[in-house]
């Protein structure tokens, strides 16, 4: 494996228990990720983009099934770590998340450079305090939050600047792989531009890796070298940026690309009628088959991924045989 | 009707707008240890416009512009501090406790967030029938006549299987369009829609603008779309006016709007809105930092001028702009066109 390659991730599986049956949020689902870029996973809600990350991060709730697959990490599996290993070694310090809505679950009565400062006390039993509020002055420029902001309270601060500093939150061990799960659909519009700005600069200087999740396409490309579009628990498909908003090429991809409103363009917009199966007893063959306008008879059979050129994988059978188009 | 009203619409409109707005404030008291008056939260604070039948205005601002302070004060729900709503020619405010009523059967509401917006303990056939309840059409056969109707418009079908089910059955699309049927369902002539798609997937959202929009020519509705995101403005609706601090300051036809937005508000929510490209990822956006103004004690002159680059000093900090007419569809109110001819 090469060097650079900071996240592998190979046929995830994250399964829940409920009462109707076993919930297949995450199955199955293979990427890898190299240093300094960023993929966007997106899709419609309920498509596993949360399951997933949270299964990578191990987050996970009590009633798990199946919780299964290899996550390489600088090549290493950490899936067989124990609990505590991960946590003392791999969450937060090496990899951090801004989970959704975080920025108002700060709380309320502690100041927020104590917040901020929180895991690196507790993951550093060397740091002293001073030398912490040093480190979270510094992610405060770099997440542009004026300084003498740092005694004040959450709710002194506004919804862009609480986001922010959610984020601040998540780069102050220093990690090499940041979760951003929604950062800026709370948002107003004004505010999610600047916020992106500071991302992108994040990007730039500090070469962290980020996993985007959202399901706003015109923002996600902002940010991502790489997409992957989720369907029902599936990724179906995976691609540099520079290809999919012209190029993509599952069937739902272009559906989704199509309903995507501009503001430069003129398009007609389309709707993918229907809805996402069931987690519980998802369909045997190709989960997308119901709503596909390009079904054929080999969608009642489980589609493989396939690799179209240029690192674009598709879980489709419509490209089968190397990448081929059948049934265009 | 004020007669400046009337000069500014162009022939092919009917003669009175649906809906006429003029110098509307809607001030809301905040009180100091309950009883002192410690100032007014300006939410509205002058705002005229006109809307016809058949038309639908977007309204796009950030939150705390307004927005929905406006739409809750043209359905009645806020009582303005001041100026005048008038409706189909009659001034609101000289409406008795009946013909209120008579107001608000003629206006539907849909609101942003269709899960919070629909009772979780009536079935669907119970949440269609209560504004029938409630405004008197108690015959059974009438009732059941409108509700298989608007539930074939908003296409909830097969109508049988969703009547009696609840809420929290629906997906979020359905939920959405039952929201709908039930503003439909007094036959209203004007919709208001508060963010109707913005807690909804991309791929749903378009369905329901369609829906909306066939339900608009279906019945020569009027409605008023209030939303942050401009992309989906250009699909659906003739003209925008774009908010900014509790005041209306760009109302322009949508298509010269998107072509050349006046206002640099209006072009900093433009330069924001990202449309996928690639090319995004190469460069930053150009937009103003910091806050909307605080509407307690907003800046004097353009409440716009403290995050503006191109303020004219002495002008933009202390007086206030008038709305000026640019071209024939927009106008704006900015100093930065005070050559053009002063708006009404």
């Amino acid at each position: 494996m090469s060097n650079d390659v900071v996240l592998d991730v190979r046929d995830l599986k994250l399964h829940f228990r409920t009462r109707k049956g076993s919930v297949q949020a995450v199955d199955g689902v293979s990427f890898q990720l190299k240093r300094g870029r960023t993929l966007a996973v997106v899709g419609e809600s309920g498509c596993g983009k949360t399951s997933l990350v949270k299964a990578i991060m191990r987050l996970l709730p009590r009633n798990i099934e199946v919780y299964s697959g290899e996550v390489y990490f600088n090549g290493v599996d950490v899936m067989k770590y124990s609990d505590e290993q991960f946590r003392k070694e791999i969450r937060w310090k090496k990899m951090a998340m801004v989970p959704q809505a975080s920025m108002n679950s700060l709380n309320p009565v502690i100041r927020i450079a104590d917040q901020i400062a929180e895991p690196l006390l507790l993951h550093n039993k060397d740091m002293t305090k001073e030398k912490a509020m040093e480190r979270v002055a510094e992610v405060f420029s770099i997440v542009g939050l004026p300084l003498d902001f740092l005694q004040r309270y959450p709710f002194e601060l506004s919804g862009g600047m609480r986001q922010r500093a959610t984020i601040a939150m998540a780069l102050v061990t220093n990690p090499e792989l940041v979760v951003l799960d929604e950062p800026s659909s709370a948002l107003d519009l004004l505010t999610q531009a600047n916020l992106m700005n500071v991302l992108k600069r994040i990007k730039h200087e500090m070469g962290t890796t980020f996993i985007l999740i959202t399901h706003d396409i015109g923002t996600a490309s902002e940010l991502a070298d790489e997409i992957a579009v989720m369907y029902a628990g599936e990724m179906v498909e995976r691609c540099s940026a520079e290809y999919f908003y012209d190029d993509a090429r599952h069937p739902y991809s272009n559906k989704l690309m199509a309903s995507v409103p501009t503001l430069r363009e003129d398009k007609e917009l389309q709707f993918i009628p229907g809805q996402p199966p069931s987690l519980i007893n998802p369909p045997t063959g190709c989960r997308f088959a119901e709503r596909c306008h390009k079904r054929f008879k080999k969608c009642a059979e489980h589609p493989p991924v396939v690799d179209v050129g240029h690192g674009q994988r598709v879980q489709c059978w419509l490209y089968d045989e190397e990448g081929e188009v059948k049934h265009a | 009707m004020p007669s400046t009203a009337l000069k500014m619409q162009p022939e092919t409109r009917q003669a009175m707008p649906i809906l006429a707005v003029e110098d509307l404030h809607t001030w809301f008291e905040i009180r100091r240890m309950g009883f002192f008056k410690a100032g007014d939260v300006r939410a509205l604070d002058g705002v005229s416009f006109e809307l016809y039948a058949g038309e639908t205005v977007s309204i796009v601002g950030e939150s705390g512009c307004g927005k929905s302070t406006l739409a809750k004060t043209i359905l009645g729900l806020h009582k303005p501090t001041k100026g005048k709503i008038y409706f189909e020619g009659k001034d609101l405010s000289e409406l008795d406790k009946h013909q209120l009523k008579e107001y608000r059967a003629k206006v539907g509401y849909i609101q942003q967030d269709p899960y919070g917006a629909l009772p979780s303990f009536m079935t669907v056939e119970r949440i269609l029938k209560e504004p029938m309840i409630i405004n008197g059409i108690t015959d059974k056969d009438e009732q059941k006549r409108r509700i298989r109707q608007v539930l074939e418009e908003v296409k909830l079908a097969p109508i049988e299987d969703f009547l009696p089910k609840f809420p929290h059955m629906l997906s979020g699309g359905q939920q959405q369009r039952l929201v709908i049927a039930r503003a439909m369902i007094l036959q209203p002539r004007l919709l208001i829609a508060d963010e109707p798609v913005s807690m909804l997937d991309a791929s749903v959202r378009v369905e329901i603008l369609q829906l909306l929009q066939k339900l608009q020519y279906d019945h020569n509705l009027a409605i008023i779309y209030i939303t942050h995101d401009l992309s989906t403005v250009r699909y659906f609706s003739e003209r925008i006016f774009s908010m900014y601090g509790a005041k209306i300051i760009e109302k322009a036809a949508t298509k010269s709007l998107l072509k050349n937005p006046l206002h640099p508000y209006t072009q900093a929510l433009f330069e924001a809105t990202s449309d996928p490209d690639a090319e995004n990822l190469k460069t930053f956006k150009d937009v103003p930092t910091g806050e909307p103004p605080s509407l307690l004690n907003p800046p004097p002159g353009c409440r716009f001028h403290p995050r503006c680059r191109k303020m004219i000093k002495g002008l933009c900090d202390v007086e206030i702009p008038p709305e000026f007419q640019v071209t024939e569809d927009q106008s704006t109110a900015c100093w930065l066109y005070k050559d053009h001819a002063q708006g009404k």
